[in-house]
């Protein structure tokens, strides 16, 4: 009988042929939402590689034309570290956590490249207060202050790049382009690994990243300074203002906004979650309009197939055998588009055309099938009851 | 033979379509009894009912009262597959307007019943509906489309279909209607011969009196009712 109905669907190419289009779009469509959707939640599940909860970010201004002495940001950090309910404070570049804000660069080690790197400042007390574990080696610390090189943190991701499965700690690497004569600060020595980290949002993929170890020359030019605040739980509008204070009480020009990690990250979803919930809004309207065209189809089409229908009941077929054969066409009907449309979407993957791992895609073309041959025997589920219901002298009558 | 039972026999029919509107009696006592190898030729005018009592015989309406026995088994109270199993089995239609599937091809066509006969290969089905094109003088059109023949051909595909499953009897409703006389001429020699020479029972409803005359028998209708 299956082969029956690809013959019989085959000859009908040409009439079947909207129907089929229009499956393989819906399939084309159901993939991209699909893939976006199921990147986005798998980015969604995957940890952070750090703490966001009760960290507060400072933005400290020095003022019109003014520069930061590192000796007065010292004194900054200290003396908010000492309010009681701060736990540690660590110096960092602009590019915190959730801000639209990035740094990047490629490195290089040995002839190997690494991909696009985010690129942060970081002072010995960041990991302690991101609350970033290490994986391997520690985090930088004064003990490297007689360092030759500027030693730095990596992301499991950076280190897979340029170290591959070799050892990474002690290691030296350079800038993609390194300067001929290289600056000691150019040169990268390895002292940690950390998991992959994402710091763009709640539902970006993990970027490769290193952490600089700043050092204390680099602040003198400095304009403003970005402080990262581990705070007690429970802290809240209270201390932000005792800190606004510290700071002012320190030099007066100084000034200071206090933002709540948590908030940006939140604020900062939603450029992700619009744009999402808008694509699956606008992929379930044609979806749906593509299932009602889809159900006007198919009632037609059994409207016009009713002797047909007579015919093959005077031949034998019982009603519920004319259900499942009308169900059935529809399934093989389905299957040219979903052929189709699964050949166009393996090219995504198969070239690689977002640099996205296979794994995505695969999931969603299997989530595109099912959910295009639901949507079909779902709009079939009717119209084939319907034929079923057709009588069988029916045959007689249509001449 | 004679004490076979007969193919098909209606007692006592009656069949009443209703509508919302009116009543219409169809068949008014019909009683009518077809033997193995049998030639029956039904007439009478339009709208007397002629459809409606070989829509009775093939099992694809029931009688509003009355018995129909097949193989002298009477099949009141079957359900919809012992009925479609029956019809598989026994009977094989032509119609008036062929009912071919036009997207496929003579031999597809004609493997259409056996398509419904449980546990059949695909290979038998092809041969036995090629060895049944042959009986209609077709073998060599298996891979055309019913567009690309004749309307006599066609009604010849048609035969052969009805001749592919084997039944005990061929229901013919005006098979020459659509035809031309030549090839309506065409069609009923082979029905005879059918008959004739495969001993296939035949029932045949038709206005041409001259065909009529050709078969054994001759029952008329009119208004529902037998008149001879
Ligand atoms: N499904 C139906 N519903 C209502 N009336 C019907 C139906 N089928 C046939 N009839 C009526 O029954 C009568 C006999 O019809 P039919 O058997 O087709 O006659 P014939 O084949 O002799 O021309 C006609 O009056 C016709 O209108
Ligand atoms: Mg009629």
């Amino acid at each position: 009988m299956l082969r029956h109905l690809f013959t019989l669907i085959w000859n009908r190419k040409r009439a079947n042929l909207l129907l089929i289009s229009e499956i393989f779009f819906s399939f084309v469509v159901l993939f991209g939402v699909g893939a976006v959707l199921i990147t986005t939640a798998k980015n969604y599940l995957a940890p952070h590689g750090f703490n966001y909860e009760q960290v507060w970010r400072l933005h400290v201004r020095a003022g019109q034309g003014q520069k930061m002495p590192r000796a007065e940001l010292d004194d900054v950090l200290r003396q908010v570290k000492a309010l009681p309910g701060v736990r540690t404070v660590a110096l960092t570049s602009g590019n915190v956590p959730f801000v639209f804000n990035t740094n990047n660069s490629v490195f290089g080690y040995k002839g190997k490249k690494s991909p696009v790197t985010n690129v942060y400042d970081a002072d010995d007390h960041y990991a302690e207060t991101m609350q970033m574990p290490l994986r391997e080696g520690r985090w930088f610390q004064s003990a490297d202050d007689g360092s030759n090189h500027r030693p730095v943190v990596i992301s499991q991701d950076l280190r897979q790049s340029l170290f591959g499965n070799g050892p990474a700690l002690g290691k030296i690497f350079t800038w993609d382009t390194p300067d001929p004569n290289p600056k000691a600060q150019d040169e990268f020595l390895v002292t940690g690994v950390v998991d992959p980290v994402r710091m763009e949002s709640d539902f970006s993929a993990p970027i490769p990243s290193v952490w600089l170890r700043l050092l204390p020359y680099d602040t003198t030019h400095w304009e403003t300074a970005n402080v990262l605040v581990r705070v007690a739980p429970g802290a809240g509008g209270v201390l932000q203002e005792k800190i606004a204070r510290t700071v002012a009480g320190v030099t007066r020009q100084w000034t200071t906004e206090v933002r709540v990690m948590n908030d940006d990250r939140l604020h900062r979803r939603m450029y992700t979650l619009v744009p999402v919930v808008g694509l699956s809004i606008i992929g379930l309207f044609l979806i749906i309009n593509v299932a009602l065209g889809l159900f006007g189809v198919l009632w037609y089409n059994i409207s016009q197939r009713r002797a047909e229908i007579g015919l093959r009941r005077a031949m034998g077929a019982t009603g519920a055998g004319i259900g499942w054969q009308f169900l059935g066409e529809m399934m093989v009907v389905t299957t040219f588009g979903v052929v189709l449309g699964i050949l166009l979407a393996v090219q995504f993957p198969l070239l690689n055309a977002f640099d996205l791992p296979v794994q995505p895609y695969l999931l969603a073309i299997a989530a595109a099938a099912g959910a295009v041959y639901g949507i079909t025997a779902l709009c079939a589920w009717q119209p084939s009851r319907l034929a079923a219901a057709i009588q069988p002298a029916v045959a007689l009558r249509e001449e | 033979m004679t004490s076979a039972p007969p193919v098909l026999r209606l007692t006592n029919i009656e069949k009443i379509y209703q509508t919302k509107t009116i009543e219409t009696v169809a068949l008014n006592s019909v009683n009518l009894t077809v033997n193995r190898g049998e030639f029956v030729s039904i007439m009478g005018p339009s709208g007397c009912g002629k459809s409606t009592l070989l829509s009775l015989m093939g099992l694809l309406d029931e009688p509003t009262s009355g018995t129909i026995e097949v193989d002298g088994r009477a099949v009141t109270s079957y359900s919809d597959k012992e009925l479609a199993g029956l019809r598989n089995l026994k009977i094989g239609f032509v119609f008036q307007s062929y009912h071919l599937i036009n997207d496929l091809s003579v031999v597809d066509n004609v493997e259409l019943p056996l398509l419904y006969r449980r546990g059949m290969g695909s290979k038998e089905r092809r041969q036995r509906a090629i060895a049944a094109l042959d009986k209609v003088g077709l073998s060599a059109r298996t891979g055309h489309f019913p567009s690309q023949l004749s309307g006599g051909q066609r009604q010849r595909v048609a035969i052969a279909r009805a001749l592919a499953g084997g039944p005990e009897i061929i229901l013919a409703d005006e098979p020459t209607g659509n035809l031309d006389s030549v090839m309506g001429e065409e069609i009923i020699e082979l029905l005879l011969e059918l008959n004739r020479e495969q001993g296939v029972t035949i029932v045949m409803v038709t206005h041409d009196l001259q065909q009529a005359l050709k078969t054994q028998r001759v029952v008329r209708f009119f208004d529902g009712s037998q008149v001879g």
